[in-house]
């Protein structure tokens, strides 16, 4: 009886240990697709923005023009408040979030969670939160949030002119679109870690 | 209890970067650029005339940062200050290493994929790079 009772443990024991090392595989691997998906997007967006070069001119695409006055960034990231022993951090993306506002709620937040899965790959799953509209403060009529999405991308556009080339705004998409990969890689990292301090965990109790 | 890294849940934490022009500009579009109140950003734009110490100060200054959570660093960058950033091991700000337009990712050298190659590997990293 007793034996039968150790050999269960043992089971239930090599199982912890197997889906350790699977965590930490599939991590690794959601890992490595992430960083390949990220370059091409990041190709994607230099050459974009070379091509903006190219039409505007390199003087009206340098860092010369960047806006060095104080502000606040528009893309900010909220992260979860966890025990790292017990669980990786998560990191979340919020976008155009309006700088003026003290409150998160305000403005048009697009938030992606990503938690990690270890039977699959990883795709990040996007929540859109209906944004609640801005109050405006000299009392006329309210900003709707994808106007104002529109006004945050026009305003660090407008940092190289007033007309800028449509290229410059598929850049500004591209660079979106790696931010977004960029905290999913985060995300995963912070998995990757985890399960690699599990898995070393295994390995020493096993010695 | 062992000593846990302590967390710190911010209601909007920073991303910052050290990274060559382009990749700037590019995030810097995408809304990511913050300047406070004395003129501190939270990038710093690489090029011919950054010196090591220079990235190495800002490398310091952005992972002690309270209001940072990610950190953005080039990996040729990266190469540059490698020492600090394989020792580097706080949860908070994660490093990522990206790569740049001169310059493609290498997984050889990312400092999350030599800290878990040991699992595959009895050889240490640095005894590989050496």
């Amino acid at each position: 009886m007793q034996i039968s009772e150790n050999s269960t443990e043992l089971t239930d024991k090599f199982m912890e240990v197997d889906h350790h090392v699977l965590n930490f595989l599939d991590s690794m691997d959601t890992y490595l697709i992430l960083m390949d998906s990220l370059s091409s997007t990041l190709r994607q967006g230099w050459l974009e923005l070379a091509s903006a070069r190219h039409s505007m001119g390199a003087a009206r695409v340098s860092s010369t023009l960047f806006n060095l006055k104080s502000h606040h960034a528009s893309t900010t990231l909220e992260i979860d408040d966890v025990d790292t022993n017990v669980e990786p951090p998560l990191f979340t993306l919020c976008k155009w979030v309006a700088s003026d506002d003290s409150e998160m709620n305000n403005g048009d937040a697009n938030r992606k969670d990503d938690e990690l899965s270890p039977a699959k790959p990883e795709t990040p799953r996007a929540r859109d939160e209906e944004p609640q509209a801005r109050r405006a403060e000299s009392g006329a009529s309210p900003v709707s949030p994808d106007g104002h999405v529109q006004q945050a991308r026009s305003r660090l556009l407008s940092m190289f002119g007033t007309l800028v080339s449509p290229k410059l705004r598929a850049t500004q998409t591209s660079f979106e679109k790696a931010m977004e990969m960029l905290v999913e890689i985060s995300n995963v990292r912070a998995s990757l870690l985890h399960a690699h301090n599990q898995v070393q965990k295994d390995v020493k109790a096993a010695k | 209890m062992a000593n846990k890294p302590q967390i710190r849940t911010n209601s909007s934490a920073l991303i910052a970067m050290i990274a060559d022009e382009d990749t700037i500009t590019g995030f810097l579009l995408a809304g990511v650029g913050n300047v406070d109140l004395r003129r501190k950003t939270n990038y710093l734009i690489v090029d011919s005339k950054t010196t090591v110490k220079q990235i190495e100060d800002a490398f310091k200054d952005f992972t002690a940062r309270e209001d940072i959570a990610i950190v953005l660093i080039s990996q040729y960058v990266a190469n540059m200050i490698r020492f600090l950033v394989d020792s580097y091991n706080k949860p908070i700000p994660a490093i990522l290493e990206i790569p740049s337009k001169d310059h493609p990712y290498d997984p050889a050298h990312d400092s999350v994929l030599s800290r878990v190659k040991y699992l595959f590997s009895s050889e240490s990293v640095a005894s590989d790079r050496r």
